[in-house]
């Protein structure tokens, strides 16, 4: 970071902000995975987790849009792409507000991990396919299925055509990964400035606004001089909640009232970085890497 | 059966609804929020059958320890003998009319607590043989049929009244327990956290509601499992009913606590579901009522059969 090529966003903004709801789908009885089980409290269903999450799409959804669309967040929404099968109504919801889909797999309690080459390359084809039916849009990035990945997924995302990949949390900014053909980058996404962790555990809400208040200020700091990446990470069925919609709300009325952010889409971040700074990240990193080890 | 990718749900339980596209809900006295306590009594036994399954980190006690747990199994019958009076007590000082979970080995080893419930009014509904015997599907249709059957008839043998709602034992069910408490003639059914109305299950036979709980601010999810300090989760059920009772305007919410004696009804604790309540009782239009009570408001305001 100290020493790459520095980055300025559209208008000179210091931020580069995307708000990233993640819509799903768990089955209530999902196909066994040999290596995770999504339903560990008992043996499934776990009517109590199925139906937790269920809340979001029932209801926490709706209250969330309802406090996305007063601060005219345009979101990118991570979805698994089921959703839009068996929930159309969010589906038009998030198509009609001109939101990115990001690809989050096709449920939620299937996972890549276990897939074998030839099924995983099918799996993009699936992903491209089914958003491009319901709502148009190209595929343009993917944070894997409840953030599953196998060795191989970077070169065979590029190789079904998308841009970026939200699962790399090494970094403040968009980084080049390397892939056989073609370009990828890294759009920072977030497992901290995230509500499944933060709520998993004895934080609330107060903490996870104080949380993403702090990250945000430091970013907007360092973001004079080199621009960077935020990653916003919501879940309807939990910051949905009668007793945390505050929270968003206090969270969008801080970030959105500081003048140097650009409040928008993964895909637009990825865009403007392949089109401005790709090439010179990728000579840097060489240049750094070239240079010998002093003993 | 893993989801196929159609319309609607992955299941036969209910119909997909989002809360836009339902017809307003209003409540008998126009009030925008349903306030009721679900208390539950759980007996975990001390050397359950061989043949049952329980939760493999239930709560309560220090850690796993090796059979005998008396930490566990005394933690938990702290409730029945201590909290559940404290509890009552704050409940009726608020006006929020107690809706009993009682599973039948509560009933057949307290049945002093079984006729003190009923002279205080609480509703009692069906919660299972005991919370070391759950309903999953690991067991045949016939057992789980004789557990419902048989926790209800025991109910209404020592209570003189047949249960009309179900919470299963630790919440977890088979899949086929909607459909056999419908036949069983269960009228409502808490064990599907998924929303802040009533809704109608579908069932081959019989009609069954469902009443959904607040998971978010049930006291063992938060203060047990999540580990958040009590300070918060008095400041959550506070904060949740008032949002309930603003977004009630315009078609009215239920708020169902869940509250386990063992754990609200330490003397610690006590005092912040008090202060909860008071502070929730200071809002305008909150109807206290019990599970029933809600269940039959909804179907009168949805005209649901």
């Amino acid at each position: 970071m100290a020493d790459r090529p520095r980055i300025s966003w559209p208008n000179g903004a210091r931020v580069a902000l995307w708000v990233a709801p993640n819509v799903e789908h768990y089955e209530y009885l999902p196909p066994r995975d040999p290596e995770r089980n999504p339903w560990p409290r008992s043996p499934h269903p776990d009517v109590q987790g199925y139906a937790h999450r269920d809340y979001g799409n029932r209801i926490g959804f709706w209250r969330m849009l309802e406090a996305l669309d007063r601060y005219d967040v345009t979101c990118t929404a991570s979805t698994n792409l089921a959703v839009f099968e068996h929930y159309p109504d969010i589906g038009k919801a998030m198509a009609d507000r001109g939101w990115e889909i990001m690809s989050h797999g096709i449920y939620n309690t299937r996972y890549l991990s276990s897939l074998s080459e030839e099924e995983e390359r099918e799996f993009y084809v699936d992903c491209v396919e089914t958003l491009r039916r319901h709502t148009g849009q190209q595929l343009r990035g993917m944070l894997g299925p409840a953030v599953s990945n196998t060795i191989r997924t970077p070169d065979l995302m590029a190789d079904a055509g998308l841009t970026y990949h939200a699962d790399w949390l090494h970094d403040d900014q968009p980084i080049p990964i390397h892939v056989e053909k073609g370009r990828l980058v890294s759009v920072p996404y977030s497992i901290e400035l995230n509500d499944v962790p933060v709520f998993l555990h004895h934080y609330d809400t107060d903490d996870f606004v104080a949380m993403v208040k702090a990250q945000f200020d430091t970013l907007y700091e360092e973001g004079a001089v080199s621009g960077r990446v935020m990653a916003l990470a919501l879940h309807p069925y939990l910051m949905g909640m009668p007793h945390r919609i505050d929270g968003l709300e206090e969270i969008l009325d801080y970030l959105l009232g500081h003048d140097l952010v650009w409040q928008t889409t993964a895909s637009e971040i990825a865009d403007y970085f392949l089109d401005h700074y790709y090439d010179q990240f990728v000579e840097h990193a060489a240049s750094i890497n070239e240079v010998p080890h002093a003993r | 059966m893993p989801a196929n990718r159609s319309l609607g749900m992955d299941h036969p339980h209910y119909e997909y609804s989002p809360l836009p596209q339902r017809s307003d809900l209003s409540w008998p006295t126009g009030d925008p929020l349903a306030l009721g306590a679900l208390v539950l009594l759980e007996h975990y036994e001390w050397e359950p059958p061989s043949d049952t399954y329980s939760l493999r980190n239930p709560s309560g006690g220090l850690f796993k320890l090796p059979a005998p747990d008396y930490l566990q199994l005394t933690h938990r019958e702290y409730g029945h003998r201590v909290g559940i009076f404290r509890i009552l007590d704050t409940l009726e000082q608020h006006k929020v009319p107690a809706t009993v979970a009682v599973d039948k080995l509560t009933a057949m080893h307290y049945p002093w607590l079984i006729e003190h419930l009923q002279s205080r009014s609480c509703e009692l509904i069906g919660h299972g043989v005991s919370a070391s015997r759950l309903i999953t599907s690991k067991m045949t249709e016939e057992a789980e049929a004789e557990i419902i059957d048989e926790s209800l008839s025991y109910l209404e043998h020592v209570s003189g009244q047949r249960p009309r709602g179900w919470f299963s034992p630790e919440g977890v069910e088979s899949s086929r327990t909607p459909a056999l408490l419908a036949a069983a003639g269960v009228h409502y059914v808490c064990d599907w956290p998924n929303d802040e109305q009533p809704y109608q299950m579908t069932t081959p036979s019989g009609a069954l509601f469902s009443l959904p709980l607040f998971l978010e601010v049930d006291d063992e999810f938060v203060l047990w499992r999540r580990r958040a300090n009590l300070s918060s989760w008095e400041k959550m059920l506070i904060s949740a009913a008032h949002r309930l009772n603003a977004d009630g305007q315009t078609s009215a919410r239920h708020l169902m606590l869940t509250l386990r004696p063992w754990l609200t009804g330490q003397p610690f604790r006590i005092g912040a579901l008090d202060r909860a309540l008071s502070s929730i009782a200071k809002l305008q239009g909150v109807w206290t009522a019990q599970g029933s009570e809600i269940v039959d408001a909804f179907k009168a305001s949805t005209k649901a059969n």
